[in-house]
């Protein structure tokens, strides 16, 4: 999933002293969201709402840790067999679709057809699904019916695929081409949430403004990119909290507060979209905000060290903290013409710009002390990590001006380098237009000026800049990609050649490197598929492809009268888990 | 009959207007310390002051000197102890930069870094880089200060060339520019302004200037407007016409002179409004590159700062803005007295 880099401001969910007794979540976000068709869906935001709108079979457990996949719409964890080629879902039963013209009054069930379109359509070339690598190349038959509707212009949603079987109206069962252990994170996605054909055809051309799935709310009013207002979905299955809180005493006292209670307890979730960070930790403070994940550069008032600060513990607020199962990566565009290619002179360039790249102060003055050095492409928390990697491009600035010495790029007479034919060189970095963006274009300057390089700066907005990185036009940029299952392969796909034009955004396209990270797919979580990995992140930092830098630290904090909130690694939301007591201040 | 003459020739309206204007405290007040940046803003253009703006001479956010209870250095090594000569395991692969790899690092490794001595205060203080205040609201002043100065040229270039147009020709020359300045100033100001920066795409000083002079000429475009209109039948035109004067000659050299007070009371006008555009802009997002720093950008980084208690960089960039912007308005104010014909007796 892509995100906004450390300032992501999670979540921020604040109440109003109501007079029914309504319970109302007010939720902000600190970017905009894009449109709730899950097929379409690429951002966190986005997929925070569709969390709530629609159900997918598998999800993951809300407070164990390491994230434990469960069943959601399914009935059980799936059958495995074939070594891991052939997956059996077993749907529960007496699931309605939330009330919509499109039904006519009835109440629709969800049957195992609904789970064969919903997957069906990921490969339908014309919905162009960000995220249809999660199951292109791996269902029996579906890539040929894709090709199939490349050519006709039609996807043939009619006709079985030999991967797709429906036993009955409540079993369904995939075959898959290779062994693939992953295929459970790929089934607890959001955006792989249930939908009903006949709703998706009614709305065609407008499926984003009209989701309607099997999850506790459903879309009600709706302002673009100014409002989402989600209310209780009146056909929702009784489903009750419980949860095994482990050893750790917070789940304790989380289930103290929530156990056998009816979800989701909360009727009316209000979310407001605010995109300075500042608004939201002033109301905060103020007492109007329930939960707030703390932006970065704010941390300094709210924390000393990892501690919260004693007045606000005397306030009663909450703080919960992990790490984020995120990597903050520097990439350089390897198709750029100015510093792509493989030519020694060039490796040696992108390696002498990473090797600049001072990650203690960002995590000290952008970061505000909120990070991690991590070095290795899968961060901590995600299966795969080593946190004993070492980096073959630590910050090492005279390192880098010998090797631009070395490869012949000359310093002109202003102190600045010349490519080696003596032709002007700059390089281009991409950000936003925040004042956080503007802090990071200070830190690339300066980092680039200590090995004699010119700096300029490619300012556009988050959805624009996703755009020319899918059609390579980013030269080179620090991006940040967050879990969306807690395996390392969800990481290492980022730089999988045919992934170019979706997620891998440094547009690296090398077949040795494909050839082996295709070897990684059939292989589960072990020693051997760690091994590969290893030197598919060596390899990337020989040719000059990315240097991961940070994993960035979630600061959650939370208000006394919220109850049941715990900062999830990987769901983009948890409203459906929460509740809210009458308000009241602890402060005199 | 020659003293007479000669007396007239004293009464010239200009330096009339400028004994006016220095008899006027408030005027002579204002216009001192109007000069005095613009002396500033020369020897930073000049680069005697300010050039060090980009350095960090001390910690992060080190308070003003007066401020703070410790007034040292400290000396800190310099980059991040790494120790260059362990062996990195390179899991099966050659590096395609071999040997000069392995070289470069040896090089480097002989280099000993100098530790560097930071100061722990300043007089006004150091952002959150350790640069120091003082010297980067000198070279934002110049920054400020020479967009205004320059904006403020090209729209009243661009206002009285086409007000003197549309003011003497009349006719369809008039309707024209009278119809794109009616376009042009019922789009809400700032919202034009973002247009135009929208359009342009490249961040500089000199996008700034463009931006800023082709948005703010509709004010003094009306007002030459309207003295050309009054001027184009006057006797003294009419005679330059009888004389064979061709019509440019008329506009340029016979009007011009006599509207002149209007465009530089204009010009001033605009050069106040254009600072805080600039400001403005700045603070925005749009306004000045990394690679330079102007009284916005550097309010844009302090409203961070201000929350954490940081409020050096905030003090020192509005006090700077707020002395010249009120002398500047004050000037201009004088101006207008001084040049007024009305106010002549």
């Amino acid at each position: 999933m892509k995100v906004r880099r450390a300032w992501v401001l999670w979540l921020a969910l604040w109440m109003f002293p109501l007079q029914a007794q309504e319970k109302v979540l007010h939720v902000a976000f600190s970017a905009s969201e894009t449109g709730f068709d899950p097929v379409q869906t690429s951002d966190l935001n986005t997929a925070a709402v569709e969390q709530q709108l629609f159900e997918s079979l598998l999800t993951y457990d809300y407070l164990a840790r390491p994230a434990k996949l469960v069943p959601r719409l399914a009935a059980a964890l799936p059958s495995v067999s074939g070594q891991g080629r052939i997956w059996t879902f077993t749907l529960k039963k007496g699931v309605y679709f939330a009330p919509d013209p499109v039904f006519q009054g009835r109440k629709r069930e969800v049957t195992a057809t609904d789970v064969v379109y919903t997957l069906m359509r990921f490969m339908d070339p014309k919905n162009r699904s960000p995220y249809k690598f999660l199951l292109e190349g791996k269902i029996e038959g579906l890539d040929e019916r894709a090709d199939r509707a490349r050519v006709t212009g039609h996807f043939d949603y009619d006709t079985p695929v030999a991967g797709l079987t429906v036993l009955d109206p409540w079993h369904v069962r995939v075959h898959l081409k290779t062994t693939d252990y992953d295929f459970g994170h790929a089934m607890a996605q959001p955006i792989m949430g249930i939908v009903a054909r006949e709703v998706i055809e009614a709305y065609a051309g407008d499926t984003a403004s009209h989701p309607v799935g099997t999850g506790p709310y459903r879309l009600g009013q709706w302002l673009r990119s100014a409002r989402i207002e989600l209310i209780r979905n009146p056909n929702y299955r009784s489903e009750v909290w419980h949860f095994s809180p482990g050893k750790d005493p917070e789940n304790q006292r989380l289930v103290a507060q929530m156990e056998g209670k009816t979800l989701p307890q909360i009727d009316r979730i209000d979310i407001q979209i605010i995109e300075e960070a500042q608004s939201a930790w002033l109301s905060f403070g103020k007492g109007e905000l329930d939960i707030l994940g703390l932006p970065a550069q704010f941390s300094p008032l709210a924390l000393s060290g990892d501690q919260l600060r004693p007045e606000w513990v005397r306030r009663g607020i909450h703080l919960d903290r992990i790490v984020e199962p995120a990597i903050a990566y520097y990439f350089i565009n390897q198709q750029d013409p100015l510093l792509g290619g493989m030519t020694p002179a060039r490796i040696a360039l992108r390696r002498a710009i990473f090797l600049a790249m001072n990650d203690g102060e960002m995590m000290r003055v952008i970061d505000k002390g909120q990070a991690i050095r991590t070095a290795y492409p899968i961060p901590p928390g995600v299966a795969g990590a080593d946190a004993q990697y070492q980096s073959l491009l630590n910050y090492d600035p005279e390192l880098a001006n010998q090797l631009l010495d070395a490869y012949g790029y000359r310093r002109d007479r202003t102190g600045y380098r010349l490519q080696p034919d003596g032709k002007p060189l700059e390089v281009q970095y991409t950000t936003g237009l925040s004042s956080q963006d503007r802090e990071l274009d200070e830190v690339m300057k300066k980092s680039l000026d200590r090995i004699g390089l010119r700096f300029s700066s490619n300012k556009l907005k988050f959805p624009d800049i996703i755009r020319a990185e899918r059609q390579c036009q980013v030269q080179f940029r620090l991006s940040a990609w967050i879990a969306d299952y807690p395996d390392g392969d969800n990481f290492m796909q980022l730089w999988y050649g045919p992934h170019t034009h979706e997620n891998n955004a440094s547009c690296y396209q090398d077949p040795e490197w494909d050839r082996l990270y295709e070897q990684t797919l059939v292989l589960p979580d072990s020693p051997r598929r760690d091994a590969l990995y290893h030197r598919l992140a060596r390899r990337l930092e020989l040719y000059g492809v990315t240097k991961v830098s940070t994993s960035a630290l979630r600061n959650v904090l939370s208000q006394p009268w919220v109850l049941g909130y715990r900062a999830h690694p990987i769901l983009p939301s948890v409203w459906n888990y929460l509740d809210v007591e009458e308000r009241h201040d602890a402060t005199p | 009959m020659t003293q007479i003459y000669s007396s007239r020739r004293s009464e010239n309206a200009w330096s009339l207007a400028l004994r006016r204007l220095w008899r006027d405290p408030v005027g002579r007040f204002s216009l001192g310390v109007v000069m005095c940046y613009l002396v500033l803003v020369g020897m930073v253009l000049a680069g005697w002051l300010g050039a060090r703006w980009n350095d960090p001479v001390a910690v992060n956010y080190a308070p003003p000197t007066w401020c703070a209870s410790v007034a040292n250095r400290v000396t800190l090594p310099a980059g991040e102890a790494w120790d260059r000569s362990s062996v990195i395991p390179l899991y099966g692969w050659t590096d395609p930069l071999e040997p000069l790899w392995s070289e470069a690092r040896a090089a480097a490794q002989r280099i000993q870094p100098e530790p560097v001595s930071y100061r722990l205060t300043l007089l006004f203080g150091a952002d959150k880089w350790g640069r120091d205040v003082g010297q980067k609201v000198l070279k934002g002043t110049q920054t400020s200060v020479w967009v205004g100065l320059v904006a403020a040229f090209v729209a009243t270039f661009i206002g009285t060339v086409l007000g003197a147009l549309a003011g003497y020709y009349g006719r369809w020359v008039d309707d024209l520019l009278n119809g794109f300045y009616g376009v042009l100033t019922s789009i809400p100001y700032l919202l034009l302004v973002f247009a135009v920066a929208a359009v342009f795409q490249q961040k500089g000083v000199g996008t700034l200037i463009l931006i800023l002079g082709l948005t703010g000429w509709t004010g003094v475009f009306r007002l030459v407007r309207a003295e050309y209109l009054k001027h184009r039948t006057r006797e003294y035109v009419l005679a330059a016409g009888a004389l064979g004067a061709s019509h440019g000659r008329r506009v340029w050299v016979h009007i011009l002179p006599n509207v002149s007070h209007v465009i530089l009371v204009q010009f001033s006008q605009n050069l106040v409004g254009f600072i805080k555009s600039e400001v403005i802009l700045s603070f925005l997002g749009f306004g000045v590159p990394v690679s330079s720093v102007s009284w916005g950008s550097m309010l844009n980084e302090a409203q961070n700062e201000l929350i954490l208690g940081k409020w050096w960089q905030l003090g020192v960039t509005t006090v700077a803005m707020a002395i010249f912007v009120t002398a500047l308005s004050l000037l201009t104010d004088a101006l207008r007295d001084a040049l007024d014909p009305r106010l002549n007796s």
